[in-house]
């Protein structure tokens, strides 16, 4: 990351000027005058201090599966830590309790899931080897895809375009995996989803901006990385 | 019968709606030191409350996903969560009806400023044949006023909201006064060099975005967040730029959650006032003024004057031409994505930029017609770039590797890998595209409500393949692939859903004669000297250029107008 030197540091701004000026500022004004023009940046420098979560929606088994999940579905590895760490579960939860739809899909999705790991090996989820869970979840993703292609190919013919509401998925070919397929798809999307959207999941990512700058620069090293990687080398 | 309760005030105008045009029309007219009141359906904006700004998305606990995560189940807010106040396609209890056949969804914002708060910030000046279209290619109509015409109001507008762009020559999207734009981001780098290769125009991209300071704004610091609202009004927006300074001047009443049912008229040809809803309370009151303007969006305001019936207007006011509601447009829309190996591996960088894409493509083949199976043309805008993650970001690279440790590093490699193109085309106006009042549906506020026909005809859809086979096209020549759509897809959606571009225009044209069109060229209505239309209402055609920096000019230019004719005793 070079070529950034144009880059004002958030914690260099006062943050107590631009509040002041924003206190001024009554709805009326709109705008603020460009010395104090700096911006309020909610929390920006790091994630608050986190008291215990309590659990909202779940059982503490259910809560405890849902860790085991994340920690499957985006793994620690030597970049960073698992969505175990960036809140997955606590998110579910939250989310969980505000909304009934959602409670009902994670609550009987957990409760199949323990029912089919029970029927293969004698183990509910969280007790099972690792590798009698990933065997499980690579059951779900297979015929996840084999569902996906017919879905995509159907859509095609539907004319109606967007389509919003996972719930209305038919599942007729996914056989006994139907209701695992359509948790799985949740429980993913959702844990991915908490994992990239807190700081471990950004920083892991590489994601840099959400900064304020006098001056937008690219930098050279960039351009000459992608120049000399596509077929414009010259 | 109780009395309506009316303003003692008899305003120099009463301007209904406070966008583009709205917002406009508030600031030329008070800057003569004319009196206005400005009434808007929504609330009064509060930029430093409502605009989420910088905010990540871990600062609140549904991380952008919404309350129960109603962006999951397609409930969110329209662009996320953290897109500014801006309303949507559908508005809880302000229905509207779409005819049997047909297809249109309605955008409507309901807050001070209005769509300018969010919208994508494009600002193409329309060139001099888009005016005269059916000169060009005989087919829609001309407008009664030429490029000579609104060009000084271009000027004035530009000058005045602050534009960043380059002078590029180019005779299909004429150059203005701009302020210096940002450099291109490296994925537009490649762009640029495909297009180049192909023949394709890519220069600067042209956007309400202020890059040195002007007016008390301060200059753009580089968020790339202008959809979340710009609290440094650094990128503009009509509340913050025009209807803020007219309120602090004084001569500017805003009169917020004021849903305006009827214009008034006196039995002598003459608007007298408004008649709204109060939405506080849900009575009717009455704003009086010399002069009424409407400009509370395209087909809002055809609605209200199909709404003013009275026995000297019987089929509504200014609508002796039957044209009222006629000639609805929206732009052609088509997207397709790809990926471009070339960029795995590069080192992060900030991409933010001023929001939106540094680079585009005006359309490049207006003088090559007789080489293409579709009339007029497109401009192309460019995605792409290592954007804040948020709720949905990853979801591509979950469903293509599963989960695991695997997932977890190809979507590390994929990440600002992609590229998107949206083409942005011009329709032809067709008869079968209009809209009129359903007369057996009422809104919650008991006024009648819109009801759409709208059809794409095989100009539309014969340009969105054009569009489709240029990206791909592009996307191959960068050495990336398509991804996106399948071909089964691409033939049932390959276009835009009417209305979802959110450049709804027309319903009121303008023209040469009373008896084929609702406006003047100085969107005065032929039949009542005293009423103008300032939105998208007037356009006559509906060019391959974003409508707001046209809706701008040409409110500015009415405005100038007005205010002479009102000096002069005339309207």
């Amino acid at each position: 990351m070079s070529n950034l030197s144009n880059l004002v540091p958030l914690e260099a701004l006062d943050r107590r000027a631009v509040l002041k000026q924003i206190a001024l500022g009554a709805a009326a004004a709109g705008t603020v005058e460009m010395a104090e023009a700096q911006h309020v940046h909610e929390a920006t420098a790091a994630e608050k201090a986190k008291g215990a979560y309590k659990v909202k929606e779940f059982t503490a088994a259910e809560f405890k599966t849902l860790g085991r999940l994340a920690q499957l579905i985006v793994p620690a590895d030597d970049v960073s830590a698992s969505a175990l760490e960036a809140g997955a579960p606590e998110f579910i939860d939250l989310l969980s309790s505000q909304n009934a739809k959602l409670a009902e899909i994670f609550h009987g999705g957990l409760a199949w899931l323990d029912a089919e790991m029970n029927r293969r090996y004698e183990k509910s989820f969280v007790n099972a080897t690792e590798k009698q869970q990933t065997e499980m979840l690579d059951a779900l993703v297979a015929a996840d895809k084999v569902e996906r292609t017919r879905l995509t190919e159907e859509a095609g013919y539907r004319k109606s375009g967007r389509y919003n509401d996972f719930t209305n998925y038919t599942v007729a070919r996914a056989g006994s995996l139907g209701p695992g397929v359509k948790f799985f798809d949740w429980c993913r999307r959702m844990t991915v989803d908490a994992f990239y959207t807190s700081p471990i999941g950004i920083k892991d990512i590489g994601f840099v901006g959400n900064g304020a700058y006098t001056k937008y620069e690219t930098p050279q090293a960039a351009i000459d990385y992608a120049m000399k990687r596509s077929p414009f080398k010259a | 019968m109780p009395q309506i309760p009316r303003t003692t005030e008899e305003y120099d105008a009463v301007i209904i709606g406070s966008g583009a045009g709205g917002g406009t029309a508030a600031h030329v007219l008070t800057a003569k030191g004319l009196k206005v009141a400005l009434l808007e359906a929504g609330p009064m904006l509060d930029p430093y409350k409502e605009f989420k700004e910088h905010q990540w998305p871990y600062d609140v606990p549904h991380r952008g996903a919404d309350e129960g995560g109603a962006e999951y189940f397609g409930k969110g807010k329209p662009f996320g969560y953290f897109s500014t106040t801006s309303g949507g396609w559908e508005l809880e209890g302000e229905p509207y009806t779409v005819g049997e056949g047909s297809q249109f969804t309605w955008f409507r914002s309901r807050i001070v400023g209005g769509r300018t708060n969010h919208y994508g910030r494009m600002s193409f000046r329309f060139s001099e044949y888009d005016f005269k279209p059916y000169s060009k290619d005989g087919l829609g109509f001309d407008w009664p006023i030429s490029y000579s015409d609104i060009a000084p109001y271009y000027d004035k507008a530009e000058t005045f909201i602050g534009i960043a762009g380059s002078r590029d020559g180019i005779p299909s999207c004429p150059d203005g006064l701009f302020h210096t734009p940002p450099p291109p981001r490296v994925h537009e780098l490649l762009v640029k060099k495909s297009c180049d290769n192909l023949g394709i125009a890519c220069v600067a991209n042209r956007r309400a975005v202020i890059t040195k300071p002007l007016n008390g704004r301060a200059a753009c610091h580089y968020c790339g967040q202008c959809g979340r609202g710009c609290q440094t009004a650094s990128a503009y927006s009509s509340s913050q730029v025009q209807v803020f300074p007219a309120m602090k001047t004084g001569l500017c009443k805003v009169l917020d959650m004021a849903m305006a049912r009827e214009v008034l008229t006196n039995g002598n040809g003459k608007a007298t006032g408004v008649l709204y809803v109060d939405k506080r309370t849900r009575e009717h009151k009455i704003v009086r003024g010399k002069t009424v303007i409407l400009a509370a969006s395209a087909c809002e305001s055809s609605r209200i004057l199909m709404n003013s019936k009275s026995k000297e207007f019987p089929n509504g006011l200014a609508n002796g031409s039957g044209m009222l509601g006629r000639y609805l447009m929206d732009t052609v829309g088509f997207g397709l994505s790809g990926y471009v190996p070339a960029l795995e591996g590069m080192p992060h960088y900030n991409t933010d930029g001023y929001g939106g894409a540094h680079l585009f493509m005006p359309w490049w083949m207006w003088d090559k017609h007789n080489k293409l199976d579709f009339p007029r043309g497109y401009h192309i805008e460019i995605g792409g770039g290592y954007g804040m993650p948020g709720i949905g970001s990853f979801q591509g690279a979950a469903r293509r590797y599963g989960y695991g440790a695997e997932m977890k590093k190809q979507a590390r490699l994929a990440y600002g890998c992609n590229v998107g193109f949206a083409g942005r085309g011009e329709m032809i106006p067709n008869i079968h595209s209009y809209t009129e009042i359903d007369n057996n549906v009422v809104d919650q506020w008991g006024i009648p409500v819109l009801k759409f026909h709208f059809k794409w005809t095989d100009y539309e859809w014969k340009q969105a393949r054009h569009m489709e086979k240029t990206f791909a096209d592009i996307i191959t020549g960068m050495g990336g692939r398509v991804t996106g759509l399948s071909a089964a897809q691409r033939e049932a959606d390959g276009i835009s859903i009417p209305g979802s571009i959110i450049h709804e225009v027309g319903t009121a044209r303008m023209g040469a004669s009373a008896k084929t069109s609702v406006l003047n060229g100085y969107c005065q209505t032929h039949e009542v000297k005293n009423v103008f239309v300032m939105d998208g209402g007037s356009f006559v055609s509906n060019p391959d250029k974003n409508p707001t920096l046209t809706i701008n000019a040409l409110a500015w230019r009415a405005c100038d107008y007005l205010a002479e004719e009102l000096r002069r005793g005339n309207v």
